[in-house]
This record gives C-alpha cells, sequence and structure tokens, in this order.
C-alpha cells in the first residue's frame, strides 16, 4: 500500500513537472509577456525595459531551469502583475476556491445521490426517464449560460442573493450549485447503475426474505454498496472543481484560483500560470489516488499496490 | 387550489427577498458612486502602468502640474499657477501655495522636482520615463514654490506631458534611506488629487474618498467603488439590480437593449481611439508580396465599406468612418488627402491591374471587435482576396507582429486621449517600431521632425506631408473612430467629454 501511494506521488510530481513545461513553453511561444506587462499603447522602449527588467530576454531553456532551480529551492517566483510572491498570492486565494469546490460538492451530493437512488428504485418509469433527462439537460448546459441564468433569476428578477462576489455565504450559493449541477450527471447516473446492480443481487434478497423493505432495506443494505463507486468519483469531481472553476469564478467575480488562472494566462504573468498548473495538475492526481484508497477502504475486495 | 398556491409561492418569494434580498444597492444613498471595470487593476500608480484604466483612476487619485481642457482641447493650470520659457531648453513653473496630499503634507517644489528627477532616472524603471527623457535632463528646486525644468531637447509635448502622464508625489516617496522602493505607491497611494484611497484589494476592488482638502473643485459625489467585474453579463446584472452605477466600454448591442429600461442610460460619446488595417507595403513579412503594390493596397481601401462597419457594428452615433492614419480631431491630422470611397468594382479592376485578376490569399491579423473583423473579412473576400482570418490575443498579435510575421493586421490606437497626431505617428511610423511596416524613410523623418520643434505652424506642415503620402501610398487602410459607449443608472448625470475619457470626477446625481 505504502510502495503504491510512493509511486502514484512520483507519477503526480512527473505530471506536474510535464504539464508545467508544455505550458511554460505554449505560453512563451503563443504571447510576449513584455507587451502584456506593458499595456496595449506602451512605447517600444518601455516594452525593451521590462523584457530585461524581467528577465525576458533571455533563452528560453535557461529561464525553464531558473523556474525549475526556484521551484526545488521552495521559490516559485514572482508574479509580473501582481509584483509579489506567486506562493503568497495563490494562498491568498486558495481558500476561496476550497470553499467553492467543497460548496459545489455538497450540492452535486444532494442532488445526484438522491435522484440517481429515485431513478434506480422506479427503474424504466417516468421518474427514471424524468432523472435522466435532469441528468442529460445538467451535462448540456454549459456553466457559464447557467450561471448568468441564475443570475437574472435569482438576483435579478427576485433579489434572493447578490450578483457577485464573495465576501458572505450568500454569495458561494449560486456559484456552488452552478459549479455542484456539471457534476450532477455522472454521479447520478453511478449512483443509478450501482443501485440497479447492488438491487438484484442475492444478498438484497437475502434481505427482503428477513423482511428488510423500502428505507430500512436501502439505508441498512443497499446504498453502502451503491455508493461504493460514487464516492471515488466524488473524489475525482473535488479534484476538478479544485481547479476547474475558471468560468464559474469569473462569472460571480470571485477571487480564487480559477479567477486567477484566467487572469495570467490573459496577461501572460507565467510565474502564475506555472504554479497554478503545476497545482492543479497535482490536485488532481492526489484526487485520484484518493479515490484509489477510499475504494479500497470501502470494499475490503478491492487491493491496490 | 392553484390560485392559492400561486399566491403562497408569490408571498414566500417576496419574504425571501426582503430577508436575503439585503443587496447593497449603489447610488444617492449612500452617496456613492459604484463602477464596474472588466480589466484588473492591480496598481495604483500611474507612473507603473499604461493602461486605459489606470489613466481614467489617476485622474481622481492624482494631481498634475497642469491639465487638459477637453473642451477646448488647451491646458489649464493645475498644480503649476503658471509657466515660462526662460529660453528654449528652460522653463520655470511657478506652483500654488494650497496644495495638500492625501496624508495632510504640503506639495512643494521639492516634491515637484523628485517626482521628476525620479522618472528621468533609469533607475526608476518607471512605465513613463522613457517619454520624459526625450526632453528632461532634470528639475531644480529655484524657491518653495518655484520649480526650473532644464530641457535636453525641445519637444512640443512637454506642457501635455506634464498634464497628463506625470502623477506627482511626495519627496522621498521611492526611497527608503538608500533603499529603493519602486512598489511605494502600487497599493498605499499618497496622491494629491480630488479622491483619496481608503482601501485597495488588487484585482478585486478600489474604494475612493473625496479628498476634502483637494485644492481645485470639489467632486459632488462623496465615495467612488470600482469593482472588477470580468464578465460582461455579470456587469449587467449588477447594473440592472443597483450593485453598480456606471459599466464602461458596453458593446453595442448590451447598451441598445438594455436602454430600453427606464432605470438605465445608454450614453454615448466619442474617442480618440481609430482602427485601421496595417499593410506591409515594405515588403517585411512577405518580400515582393502583394501588399508592396500600390494598386493592391488601393483596391483594398476600396472595398472596405467604411460607413456601414460605423454606422452598424460600432455605432453610438459618435463613431465615423476615417481616412486618415490619426483621428480627424488631433492635431496635425489634416483631412485634404487621398480618399477611397466605397466602392467593389473599382476595387476588383485595380486587383486585375495589379496583376492579381483572381485575387491572392492574405492573413489578417485581428485582436478586437470580431464583427468589424469578420465584417472587413468579407469586404475584401468579395473583391477576392482569400482572407484567412487570425483573430488571436493582442499579446499573440505582438509577438507575431514583432518577429515580422504579420502582412496585414487590424490595429486600434487610443491616443492616451490625447488629440496630438504625434501619439499615433510617432509609435506607427517610426524606424524602431515593429508597428511601422511602410518602409518609408521620409514619413519616418517628418514624423519624427514634428516632434522636434515647438513651432506648431512647422509642426502641421511636417504632419500635413507624412499623412498625405500615407494616404496617398495607401500603406493603410483606415477604418473607423469609435464612440466611447456607457450605461449607467438613469439617476445619475455623467458628462462626456470629447477626447473620450471618462472624468468620474465630474459625475453627479440628478436632482430628484
Amino acid at each position: 500500500m505504502l510502495k503504491y501511494v510512493l509511486q502514484r506521488g512520483a507519477l503526480a510530481l512527473a505530471v506536474a513537472f510535464t504539464v508545467s513545461l508544455a505550458a511554460f513553453l505554449l505560453l512563451n511561444i503563443a504571447t510576449d509577456a513584455a507587451y502584456a506587462i506593458a499595456g496595449e499603447e506602451a512605447d517600444p522602449d518601455v516594452i525593451e525595459r521590462i523584457r530585461v527588467q524581467y528577465g525576458l530576454d533571455r533563452p528560453l531553456m535557461v529561464r525553464y531551469a531558473d523556474w525549475l532551480g526556484g521551484v526545488v529551492r521552495g521559490d516559485f517566483g514572482d508574479s509580473y502583475y501582481w509584483r509579489k510572491p506567486v506562493a503568497s498570492l495563490v494562498a491568498e486565494r486558495v481558500g476561496t476556491t476550497i470553499k467553492l469546490a467543497l460548496s459545489a460538492l455538497f450540492v452535486t451530493i444532494i442532488i445526484a445521490i438522491p435522484l440517481g437512488a429515485l431513478a434506480a428504485l422506479n427503474r424504466n418509469t417516468w421518474v427514471d426517464r424524468s432523472a435522466l433527462a435532469v441528468a442529460v439537460a445538467a451535462q448540456a448546459v454549459p456553466n457559464f449560460w447557467l450561471g448568468l441564468i441564475m443570475i437574472i433569476l435569482f438576483a435579478v428578477m427576485l433579489p434572493l442573493f447578490p450578483v457577485s462576489g464573495d465576501s458572505t455565504w450568500r454569495h458561494f450559493v449560486m456559484p456552488a450549485f452552478v459549479l455542484g449541477a456539471s457534476s450532477v450527471p455522472a454521479v447520478m447516473r453511478l449512483m443509478r447503475t450501482g443501485l440497479i446492480e447492488v438491487m438484484e443481487s442475492d444478498y438484497i434478497r437475502t434481505a427482503r426474505s428477513k423482511g428488510y423493505r423500502g428505507a430500512s432495506l436501502l439505508m441498512r443494505h443497499a446504498l453502502r454498496n451503491a455508493l461504493l463507486p460514487v464516492v471515488s468519483v466524488l473524489a475525482v469531481q473535488l479534484g476538478q472543481k479544485l481547479g476547474g472553476s475558471v468560468t464559474t469564478e469569473n462569472v460571480f467575480a470571485i477571487s480564487g484560483l480559477g479567477r486567477l488562472a484566467l487572469q495570467s494566462i490573459l496577461g501572460a504573468d507565467i510565474p502564475t500560470v506555472q504554479l497554478l498548473i503545476f497545482l492543479f495538475a497535482l490536485v488532481f492526481v492526489a484526487m485520484n489516488l484518493l479515490a484509489d484508497i477510499l475504494n479500497a477502504a470501502l470494499d475490503p475486495r478491492i487491493r491496490i499496490g | 387550489m392553484k390560485k392559492h398556491l400561486l399566491r403562497g409561492i408569490g408571498v414566500v418569494a417576496i419574504l425571501a427577498a426582503m430577508t436575503f434580498g439585503s443587496v447593497s444597492l449603489a447610488g444617492p444613498a449612500d452617496d456613492t458612486l459604484n463602477v464596474a471595470m472588466a480589466a484588473e487593476v492591480l496598481d495604483l500608480d500611474y507612473l507603473y502602468t499604461t493602461r486605459r484604466e489606470y489613466i481614467i483612476l489617476a485622474q481622481l487619485t492624482d494631481a498634475t502640474l497642469f491639465t487638459m481642457n477637453p473642451e477646448t482641447r488647451g491646458i489649464d493650470p493645475g498644480v503649476a499657477l503658471s509657466h515660462e520659457f526662460v529660453d528654449d531648453l528652460t522653463i520655470d513653473v511657478t506652483l500654488r501655495d494650497d496644495v495638500l496630499f492625501h496624508d495632510g503634507t504640503p506639495l512643494t517644489a521639492a516634491d515637484v522636482a523628485y517626482t521628476f528627477n525620479w522618472v528621468v532616472d533609469e533607475a526608476s524603471e518607471s512605465h513613463a520615463h522613457g517619454l520624459i527623457s526625450r526632453w528632461l535632463e532634470r528639475a531644480e528646486v529655484l524657491g518653495e514654490h518655484s520649480v526650473r525644468f532644464h530641457l535636453r531637447a525641445v519637444n512640443p509635448l512637454i506642457i501635455r506631458d506634464m498634464a497628463q502622464r506625470i502623477p506627482l508625489r511626495k519627496a522621498d516617496t521611492y526611497h527608503q534611506g538608500t533603499e529603493v522602493d519602486r512598489d511605494a505607491m502600487a497599493i498605499n497611494l499618497i496622491g494629491a488629487g480630488p479622491y483619496r484611497v481608503v482601501r485597495f484589494n488588487p484585482g478585486v476592488e478600489l474604494v475612493l474618498e473625496r479628498f476634502d482638502d483637494y485644492y481645485g473643485e470639489a467632486p459632488a459625489i462623496r465615495n467612488v467603488v470600482v469593482r472588477n467585474l470580468p464578465d460582461m453579463g455579470t456587469q449587467q446584472a449588477e447594473l440592472m439590480t443597483g450593485g453598480i452605477n456606471m459599466m464602461f466600454n458596453v458593446p453595442l448591442d448590451v447598451a441598445r437593449s438594455l436602454d430600453a429600461r427606464p432605470d438605465i442610460d445608454h450614453l454615448s460619446g466619442p474617442d480618440l481611439r481609430v482602427s485601421f488595417i496595417v499593410l506591409d507595403a515594405g515588403g517585411l513579412a512577405v518580400s515582393g508580396g502583394p501588399l508592396t503594390n500600390l494598386k493592391v493596397r488601393q483596391a483594398m481601401n476600396h472595398a472596405v465599406n467604411r460607413p456601414e462597419i460605423a454606422e452598424f457594428l460600432m455605432g453610438g452615433g459618435a463613431a465615423q468612418p476615417i481616412h486618415t492614419a490619426c483621428h480627424p480631431v488631433q492635431f496635425g491630422c489634416v483631412q485634404d488627402v487621398a480618399r477611397y470611397e466605397y466602392d467593389p468594382e473599382k476595387a476588383r479592376a485595380l486587383l486585375a491591374e495589379a496583376g492579381y485578376p483572381n485575387g491572392f490569399d492574405l492573413e489578417l491579423w485581428a485582436y478586437r471587435e470580431r464583427p468589424v473583423a469578420e465584417a472587413v473579412m468579407a469586404d475584401l473576400e468579395a473583391i477576392g482576396i482569400k482572407i484567412n482570418l487570425r483573430y488571436v490575443q493582442l499579446e499573440s498579435l505582438n509577438q507575431a507582429r514583432a518577429n515580422q510575421d504579420i502582412a496585414a493586421y487590424i490595429g486600434t490606437w487610443g491616443s492616451s486621449g490625447v488629440a496630438d497626431t504625434a501619439l499615433i505617428a510617432r509609435v506607427h511610423f517610426s524606424d524602431t517600431s515593429d508597428r511601422h511596416l511602410s518602409g518609408d524613410a521620409e514619413v519616418v523623418a517628418w514624423v519624427l521632425g514634428a516632434e522636434e520643434t515647438a513651432d506648431q505652424a512647422v509642426r502641421e506642415e511636417l504632419y500635413r506631408s507624412a499623412i498625405t503620402r500615407i494616404a496617398e501610398q495607401a500603406y493603410w487602410v483606415p477604418l473607423v473612430s469609435y464612440s466611447a459607449d456607457y450605461l449607467v443608472t438613469s439617476d445619475l448625470d455623467f458628462p462626456l467629454d470629447d477626447d473620450g475619457v471618462p472624468r468620474l470626477q465630474n459625475a453627479r446625481w440628478k436632482q430628484p
């Protein structure tokens, strides 16, 4: 087990570094950070001075090696835009993103699991079909569109929640729903399939013969096994939400890592993009690892390593 | 039953709205003007920034020696009461004695001299250094309220630069003993403008309060809050719910649509920004390519339907077709030059004469106003030029242009709100600029020459030569001037100026 975790940890680091190298090369090939920092109407001599000042006149691989050396020492460099250490910039914003990701996961759980269970228990009825329709719709709707529709409904027409910002819990309600809704289809379908499979298994038949029915049968016997695959998917979904809330954070003007990522990409703030991509890749791989470990912990038949 | 249920839902909704709906309302109630900006505000020190948002904010927080008068397009006194040219290379400036910085410190000649000497010092790494070091040698304190500027060269834009580019700082602002701190004013700005900074969260929110000891006319509104809202849809929702009072740079369709609401007004005024296509007439990207042929360039000029682009895509009434490589209201932007009216037949004929009866392939780069880029593309394709539209981020376009990979691009330029052709000509027609694709040395000489004399008549003649040649040789396809479009809540009176620079300090609430 420990060996497996260490192997996967090393893999995570390798993935993160590979992704960061790819991002570094792509960003530098596609954009000139000196222009971005200077602004649209800057004089050419200002741009040149910035190029020298930020070391952008050095060869690409020298700059990457420099960055890598810094990472080994725990120094991720300074943001070109915010002119402060990237690590502290990320640290300031990571809490907001975690808050949003966990809220979104909560929304996913409270919608997808009951909906999946309801669909499974009413298989091939209108309830099942309706639940599937909801899932398909949620998958088809882009986050930015759902976000704007929610703003129109619940902030403009019916002013229940603030349009944008992140200073109170009320600011997180709509973004959490938007971000959480995108995971509903995957979790709901897995829940439905898992529960159908479990409900047809021998031990459930045995439980029924012992007189278990309805909620007690579901809660005491069926749900635990049906939730097994769901838990691992939730872990992966959490990883995606921690790194993939770019659209939602921008629509709702939430100052988290997603918004920081977009700002940094558009502004060619290479050190910030580097750290964020490194971090997102690490989190994603770590969440996959967590999913494996959780599966093993919940199901003694699964052994990893 | 159904009726009762609906009524019940309605009551619950209203109660919920009353309970949760404590959305902060901007406006006269708390004398706070809330404005949204899509681009992040990250640094309050205009000596270290260049973008449009910072020009707007610097007018609120900073004081300058002189101020621009948008009506007369002349210069008014600011912190300086007067100035006098002692000789060609010496200017004496007399200061007011009642100017205070936001921390209560009186502004003196030492502060003015420190600011200019710091900017002209290469160690400052100020974004204004290049501009100021073209003409300033050093500033010298003559008395408590008197400063002498020693110039290194004659320059017609000195007073304008003093008015627009150099916010005044307290002496030693950037020096802590021997240590230099260039970020000293980035967050905790101490200026001397009509508003002082109360709170600044970079990239999120800036809170300003009227500075009651401001030497000039006090703004009517006490507080200004600038919020960074990157999404235009979110901005609209905030405006509709009273979360903000003003949106900048509003697309025309959005502006017209929200203008239908009784509580929102669409304001549209002129802007000094112009758009144009720069053509690789010098063959820098494609040696001997089609664009090196004058008839091809003239054909492209005839092919583009500027009036319709101005009316239907830019709109607002203030957007107009242009025929020069500068904004018509800018000093030196003569208008009696070769004009290429929309005439696709003539364009096709010119292409055929040039040896391209079936057109040719062209990569056209663009980075903003995609509908305009697509309209231009359609017009050029209509005469047979097969366009590959490369719509990219500005930084990517800049990179490609620096590598001389661009044969034609749609550029835009706002001239920082300065009504002088120098602001657009130098950067596009100097031999050190990668924006200069014509390769015409005479144009370069005229443009640079116009910045080496303070004689306005001579300058005008030099610009006449340059602008006329650019039009004759069709180095550019000038497109349209912009309009500045805003959406504001209808309780706000926001006067628009001809230079397109929004001056939030002039906003006031309408009387009920």
